[in-house]
Order: C-alpha cells, then structure tokens, then sequence
C-alpha cells in the first residue's frame, strides 16, 4: 500500500541522505512555483530559470529548514525572493520585461483551433494587456496577486510566507485589483 | 491615478475581498449578501474584480499551458581542478599565461634539480657507507692513532734506517739548521775521552762481520 508522505516527512528523507526524496518535493511544487514566478516575471524565459534557482536553493538550504513553517511557505518564500532579486538585477541592466517580451507559442496553442484570426488576435492583445497591468503593479501588490490569482493560496498560507498581518493581504490584494481594473479599463477604451 | 481613486469606497471592503475569493464563512457570506443588496459601491466593485479575476485566470491558463516539468539538478556539479584551470586560462589574457608557464618551468626545473642532487648524495652514501662518519667513529679512529704512536715509541729501535726515520720525523720544520760556518765556529775540538767515547759509539753500530775500520783517532792515539 503506497503511503503519501507529507512535505515535511519528505524534506526529513531529503536530509537523511534519500537521493530521490527532494525529488519528490520538486515534482510536487515545480508547476505551482512556475506559476508563481511567470506572474511575478512576466516572462517564460525568467520564469523556468528563476523556478530552477529557486529549487537549488531550497536544496542548499536544505539543512537550514527548521519545520517551524510549512514547506510550502518556505519554497514561495524563496521563490518570492529569487523574482525580486532577479527583478533587480534586470533593473540595473536597463531591462524591461513587458516591452521585450514577445508572444511565445504557448499562448497561440491554448486557443481552440476554432478561433478566427482576429479572434486569437483580440485574445493575444487581452492576455499581453493582463500581463504588463500586473508587471506594472508594485512588488508587494504583486506578489499578492500572483499568489493569489496564480497559485491559489489562502489569505492565511500568503500571510505566512510574506510574514505579513492577515488584514494587510487582504487591503493589498484590493488595492491591487483595484489598480489592475483601472489599468484594464484604460486597455479597453483605447480598443 | 492617485491615492484617493484606491482608496475603498466602502468601509466593508476587506469583506468584499474574503466574499469574492469565498474565504468568507457561512455567516459573513450571508451577511456580506445582505450588505450587497444595499450597497451599491460594493455591487459595482464585486461585478468589476470578477471580470479582472477572468482576465487574470485567462492569462494564467495561456501560460502554463506551455509548462513542460524541467529536470532541476540535485546534485551540484563541482569542477574539476583542471577544468577551472582551463577555464581560467581560457579567460586569462596572453602576458598572464606567459608569465605562469615561465614560473611552471621554473619550479619544475628547481624540483629537478634538489631532486638530481638528493639522488647523488644517496648513491654517495651507498657507495661509501663510512663517508658519514659520527663521533664515536672519530674518537675511535684518534684513539687508535694514539695507540699507535705510543706502540711506536716504546718499541725498540731495530735498525739505523728506522732510527733515521723516527729522528727525521720527530725533528721539528721550523727550525733552521745551522750553517757550517757557524758550526765551525761553535765546535771545540774534542778532548781525548771523548774522541773515545765517539769511536767506541761508532764501532757499536758496525756489525761483527764488518772489517776494522781505520779509524782517524785511532791514528792520531798511536801517533
């Protein structure tokens, strides 16, 4: 009978020597912390390298998890902090995520083959306009929406890997929505 | 936009957010429901955040989609020595790789040379084995130098060669021997015993054998 394991009994067997135990950590939350970084990056390219970085960190870190927080918490914690750090340095190298980006293919695939052309094009204008409304939002507004838009945690799990009052993501996270609707709003009536 | 457009419009938002992402329990929904009907504000923000929310889920479908699961590499992969070597020198400009071959080679040929050199004393040693002497080893060696001499000098003289021999090397170098004028000078002529004395000495050293010598103070006594 096979047994799930949880997080915690995992990264235990990580740390005693199981080879194959982190692994099974990083099969778990590879898709979710993707998630959370294409949001915070806006790019697929950054996206993949910062979900990498963000695992070879948590594996040399290993040894420094205590268990008082949640595994979970813990890698969005790390993740978070990879997308803020490589935000930076694209800042100092004058980089600008929004304007370079160029539609990849994965966008063009998930529409339905029975889409006209102006209708894959209207879809490609909307998610690019999506895109830079919350690339233009500020990091802690950010951060919140992506992990709550993307990744789908609870107030109470981004309150604990952002350390922050429950109160406060909720007040950020409106504030947020309330910035992107006013941004979409301005899409719109361009359109 | 400014900080008065953010600003929430009711003061019932933070329940606006719990009831739109249903983090709201039973009874908060039904309540928020009830403040709905009456709050037109809340209304049109609930119906606008919904529509953002689809935005957003559309963007987000689009883009993991193309998620494919990369292998994330466990085990950190350390360099060898001679590949960062390499790769240092690869990156390294001209004047630095010239000047580290020139100390390469310089170190080897001194690793040569104390090499060569130990290599020589040991076949010294090997082939010489009392070249290394130690102290006892000189002790015994004047010691027995010592004994030797003693034996010498207590043995008794045998022949007038050997005589000679010991007399030759127990006179000193430094001492200038007298001219024979000087000797002239200083010699007085001999009285009567002992010109004897001197004949009977030199007739002590002729053998039996020998023939009488015809000796000048014998000519003189008989004269």
């Amino acid at each position: 009978m096979e047994t799930l394991s949880t997080d915690e009994i995992i990264v235990e067997r990580a740390l005693t020597g199981d080879a194959e135990a982190f692994g099974e950590i990083v099969r778990r939350w590879e898709r979710r912390i993707f998630a959370l970084t294409y949001g915070m990056l806006g790019r697929e390219e950054d996206a993949r390298d910062a979900t990498q970085e963000t695992f070879l960190a948590a594996f040399r870190n290993l040894r420094g998890f205590r268990g008082e927080a949640k595994v979970s918490s813990w890698l969005h914690r790390i993740a978070v902090n990879q997308c803020i750090s490589r935000q930076r340095r694209s800042k100092v190298r004058s980089e600008s995520p929004l304007e370079d980006e160029h539609e990849t293919g994965a966008a063009s695939f998930a529409m339905p083959l029975s889409y006209s052309p102006a209708r894959v094009a209207e879809g490609r204008q909307e998610t690019a306009a999506v895109r830079r409304a919350i690339n233009s939002l500020p990091i802690e507004l950010r951060q919140v929406v992506v992990m709550k838009e993307f990744e789908e945690l609870t107030f109470r799990e981004i309150a604990d890997v952002l350390d922050l009052p429950l109160s406060t993501v909720k007040s950020r996270l409106y504030t947020a929505l309330r910035q992107l609707q006013m941004r979409l709003q301005k899409f719109e009536s361009r359109n | 936009m400014n900080e008065r457009d953010l600003s929430p419009t009711c003061e019932r938002a933070s329940d606006l957010i719990g009831f739109i992402y249903n983090e709201a329990d039973e009874r908060e929904a039904q309540d928020f429901k009830l403040h709905l009907r009456e709050c037109s504000s809340c209304r049109e923000e609930a119906a606008a955040f919904g529509l953002v929310r689809e935005s957003i889920t559309t963007w987000r479908d689009e883009a993991l989609a193309g998620f494919v699961s990369t292998p994330v590499a466990t085990t950190t992969n350390r360099k060898s020595a001679l590949a960062a070597l390499r790769q240092f020198f690869d990156l390294s400009p001209l004047w630095l790789k010239g000047a580290t071959a020139f100390a390469l080679l310089t170190f080897c040929a001194l690793v040569g040379l104390v090499i060569f050199r130990s290599n020589n004393q040991q076949i010294a040693t090997q082939q010489n084995p009392s070249a290394i002497y130690t102290a006892e080893d000189v002790n015994r060696a004047v010691n027995d130098a010592l004994a030797k001499q003693q034996a010498n000098a207590q043995r008794p003289v045998e022949s007038p060669s050997e005589k000679e021999r010991i007399v030759k090397y127990q006179k000193p170098k430094n001492v200038r021997p007298a001219s024979p004028n000087q000797f002239a000078k200083s010699r007085r002529p001999l009285s009567r015993a002992e010109r004897e004395q001197l004949a009977a000495d030199l007739r002590l050293l002729s053998t039996g054998d020998d023939e009488p010598l015809h000796l000048l103070g014998d000519r003189i006594n008989q004269e």
